[in-house]
C-alpha cells in the first residue's frame, strides 16, 4: 500500500517535471535538455534563501521564481536564434544549445554550489491515515502537485492567454493569422515551465534532498514520460507520469535502482519503436 | 576524381608525418605523451561522428557506449573466455560496428529525424552506461576494471601507443579520403543536403546510413578497446556522455564538420582547451557547454573551413567532400556554400 501511494505521489513529481518540457516542446518546438537544471537552479535558490534564514515559504517561493526566471532569460537570449528557425533546423539547433547549456549549468552548480543542498523536514515525519502509516512528505507534495496542477488547469482554461497557448499548440501560424502574439506566449510558456520544474524540485526536498548535480537526472526522467506520454494533451502526459511513478516506485522496491533506470529508459526506447508518432511527433 | 590523386592523397600524408613527429618534441614526458595519446583517441571518435552526423545526419549521442561497448568487450573477453587479444578486438569491434548498425537501421527504417535518433541514442547510452554499473560479477560496477595484462600491453608502452592509435587516425583518414573521392562521396554529398532528393535520384540512402554508421561504429568500437588497454583501467565514467559524446561534439564542431582534417584539428585544439580548464575541477563541465553553446552560435563551420578560405584557394584540395569534386558534379551548384 505504501507503494502504491509513493508510486503516486512519484508519479505526480514526474508529471511536474514532463508537463513543462512537453509545453515548450509542443509550443516552441523546442526540446529543453537544460529543463531539469532549471529546476536544480530553484531548488538551490531556496536552499541558499533558508540557509539565509528566511522564511520557509518565502525560501519555496522564491526558488519557485527564480527556476522560472532561468527558463525565461533561457528563451530570451540563447533559444532566440532558434525561434528564428523552422522544423528540423529549429529542433537541432535548440537541441545543440540546451544541451550546451545544461552542461554549462551544471558545471557552474557542482563548482560553485558542491555542498549546498535543498532538504526540506516537516515537522511530523509520518501520520496514520485510515490505517496505514503515511510519511508526510508523500502527503505535501502530492498537496503541492495537484494545488499546483489546478492553477495551471484554471490558466490554460480560464485566461485569454491560456487559450492562445492551447491554440498556438495546436497550429501555430494559424494562431498567428489570428492575432495571438505567438512569441509572448512561447515566453511565459517557458517561464510556466520553469515554474513547474521548480516546484518538482520543491518536492524533491521533501521527499529526500536535492543536490546540485541532479540536473542530468531530472532532464532525463522528464523527457522518459514525454516520450512515453506519446498523446497530444497533457492528460496523456500526466497518466505516463502516474504509471511511471507507479513502475519506477514498484521497481525500485522490488529490484533496486539500477534496473529501474534500465526498465525505464527500454520502456521509452520501445515506445519511440512502436509509436513514434506519440507525443514528440506533434512538431511535423 | 578531377583531383589528381597525389593531391588527394597529400593532405593524409601531411598530417600523418606533423603527428608522427609530435613524440620527439614531447616524448620524454610521460604525461604529455598521454595527452597526445588521447588527442588522437578523440580525433578518432570525431572522424567517425564525423560521418554519423556531419554527412549523414544521424545524431549519434551513443558514441561513449560504443566505445565502451568495444572496451568492456575486449577486456571480459581476454579475461574470462582467455581469447587471444587481437581475436578479442576484432570481435569487440564487430559488435560495436553490429550495434551502431542496427541502432541506423531501425531509425531510418522508422523515419527518425535528427531529435529521434539523439533521443533514442542518448537512451541507450544511459542504458548501456547502467548495465556496466549494474552487472558487477561481469564489470566491477563502478570500480572498473584493470586492463593491465588484458590486452596487448600499450599500457606498459607509451611510445607503442601512440603510433598504434596514429596509425588507426591515418588509416580511417584514408577511407574517408578514398570514400569522398568516390562516386559515394558524391552520393554521400547528396545525402546529406536533401534526403529526399537523393532517394528519388536513386540514392538507396538506408544503404548508405546503415553502411556508414555501421562503418563509423566500427571505428568507435575499435578505439574504445584500444582505449581500454592504453589506459590500464576502465570503469563506466570514463566511457560516460560527458567524457565522450560531448568532448567529441564540441571537437568537431570546434575543427569543423564534413572536412577531412577538421576531427583531427578539433581534437587538438580541443586537448588544449581541456588542458588550460583542467586544473578548476569542475569547471571543465562548464567550459565545455559554453563552448558547445557559443561554437554552435557563433562558428558553425569550424576552423578548419575557415582557415581554408583565408589561405585562399590553393589549400582547398585539403577538404574532403570538397569544392572542386564537388562543385563540377552539381549541376544546380550552391552546395559548396553548405550549411
Amino acid at each position: 500500500m505504501g507503494v502504491v501511494l509513493d508510486g503516486l505521489v512519484l508519479g505526480l513529481q514526474l508529471a511536474l517535471l514532463s508537463v513543462g518540457v512537453v509545453f515548450v516542446y509542443g509550443l516552441g518546438g523546442v526540446l529543453n535538455l537544460a529543463h531539469g537544471q532549471v529546476a536544480v537552479a530553484g531548488g538551490l535558490v531556496a536552499a541558499l534563501l533558508l540557509q539565509a534564514k528566511v522564511n520557509p515559504v518565502l525560501s519555496g517561493l522564491g526558488g519557485v521564481l527564480a527556476a522560472g526566471l532561468v527558463a525565461l532569460l533561457l528563451d530570451r537570449t540563447l533559444l532566440q536564434p532558434a525561434y528564428r528557425r523552422r522544423g528540423e533546423e529549429r529542433l537541432l539547433l535548440a537541441l545543440i544549445l540546451t544541451l550546451g547549456t545544461s552542461f554549462a549549468l551544471d558545471g557552474f552548480f557542482t563548482f560553485r554550489y558542491p555542498n549546498v543542498a535543498l532538504s526540506l523536514r516537516l515537522p511530523a515525519p509520518s501520520v496514520e491515515v485510515a490505517g496505514i502509516t503515511v510519511r508526510t512528505a508523500s502527503l505535501a507534495v502530492g498537496a503541492l502537485s495537484l494545488v499546483t496542477f489546478g492553477l495551471l488547469l484554471v490558466f490554460l482554461k480560464g485566461t485569454r492567454l491560456g487559450k492562445a497557448i492551447r491554440c498556438i499548440i495546436q497550429n501555430e501560424a494559424g494562431a498567428w493569422l489570428c492575432g495571438v502574439d505567438v512569441d509572448r506566449a512561447r515566453t511565459v510558456t517557458l517561464f510556466l515551465s520553469g515554474v513547474l520544474a521548480g516546484v518538482a524540485a520543491l518536492g524533491q526536498g521533501f521527499f529526500s534532498y536535492l543536490g546540485p548535480d541532479m540536473g542530468p537526472e531530472f532532464t532525463i526522467l522528464a523527457l522518459i514520460v514525454a516520450v512515453v506520454g506519446g498523446v497530444r494533451s497533457l492528460t496523456g502526459t500526466f497518466l505516463a507520469s502516474l504509471l511511471l511513478g507507479m513502475v519506477n516506485a514498484a521497481l525500485s522496491y522490488w529490484v533496486g535502482t539500477y534496473l529501474t533506470w534500465i526498465a525505464l529508459l527500454a520502456v521509452a526506447v520501445a515506445t519511440l519503436l512502436v509509436r513514434p508518432e506519440g507525443l514528440l511527433a506533434y512538431w511535423p | 576524381m578531377s583531383v589528381p590523386w597525389t593531391r588527394q592523397v597529400a593532405p593524409v600524408v601531411a598530417v600523418a608525418a606533423v603527428l608522427a613527429a609530435v613524440p620527439l618534441v614531447v616524448g620524454d614526458s610521460p604525461y604529455q605523451m598521454r595527452i597526445a595519446t588521447l588527442m588522437l583517441v578523440l580525433a578518432c571518435y570525431a572522424v567517425a561522428f564525423n560521418l554519423l552526423f556531419g554527412h549523414t545526419n544521424q545524431l549519434f549521442l551513443c558514441v561513449g557506449a560504443l566505445a565502451s561497448l568495444g572496451g568492456y568487450l575486449s577486456v571480459i573477453l581476454v579475461r574470462d573466455l582467455k581469447l587471444a587479444s587481437p581475436a578479442a578486438l576484432g570481435l569487440a569491434t564487430v559488435a560495436a560496428a553490429a550495434t551502431g548498425g542496427f541502432l541506423s537501421y531501425v531509425s531510418v527504417r522508422r523515419g527518425f529525424g535528427v531529435l529521434f535518433v539523439g533521443i533514442v541514442t542518448l537512451a541507450v547510452s544511459l542504458i548501456v552506461h547502467n548495465l556496466l554499473l549494474g552487472l558487477r560479477d561481469l564489470t566491477n560496477g563502478e570500480t572498473g576494471i584493470v586492463t593491465r595484462g588484458l590486452g596487448m600491453g600499450l599500457g606498459d608502452h607509451p611510445l607503442r601507443a601512440y603510433y598504434v592509435l596514429l596509425a588507426v587516425v591515418v588509416a580511417s583518414l584514408a577511407a574517408y579520403r578514398w570514400l569522398f573521392g568516390s562516386r559515394h562521396g558524391a552520393a554521400l554529398h547528396a545525402l546529406s543536403e536533401d534526403e529526399v532528393s537523393a532517394e528519388l535520384s536513386g540514392i538507396d540512402v538506408t544503404r548508405y546510413k546503415v553502411a556508414c554508421a555501421t562503418g563509423a561504429s566500427a571505428l568507435v568500437g575499435l578505439v574504445g578497446a584500444l582505449y581500454a588497454d592504453l589506459n590500464g583501467f576502465i570503469s563506466p565514467s570514463v566511457y560516460a556522455v560527458g567524457h565522450v559524446d560531448i568532448p567529441v561534439l564540441v571537437a568537431l564542431l570546434l575543427g569543423g564538420m564534413r572536412t577531412l582534417l577538421g576531427p583531427v584539428v578539433g581534437a587538438a585544439l580541443f586537448s588544449v582547451v581541456d588542458e588550460l580548464v583542467r586544473p578548476f575541477g569542475q569547471l571543465t563541465v562548464l567550459a565545455y557547454g559554453v563552448l558547445l553553446v557559443a561554437l554552435f552560435l557563433l562558428f558553425r563551420q569550424g576552423v578548419v573551413p575557415v582557415v581554408q578560405s583565408a589561405l585562399g584557394r590553393r589549400v582547398s584540395a585539403l577538404r574532403a567532400p570538397s569544392s572542386r569534386t564537388a562543385a563540377k558534379e552539381e549541376v544546380a551548384g550552391g552546395t559548396e556554400a553548405g550549411r
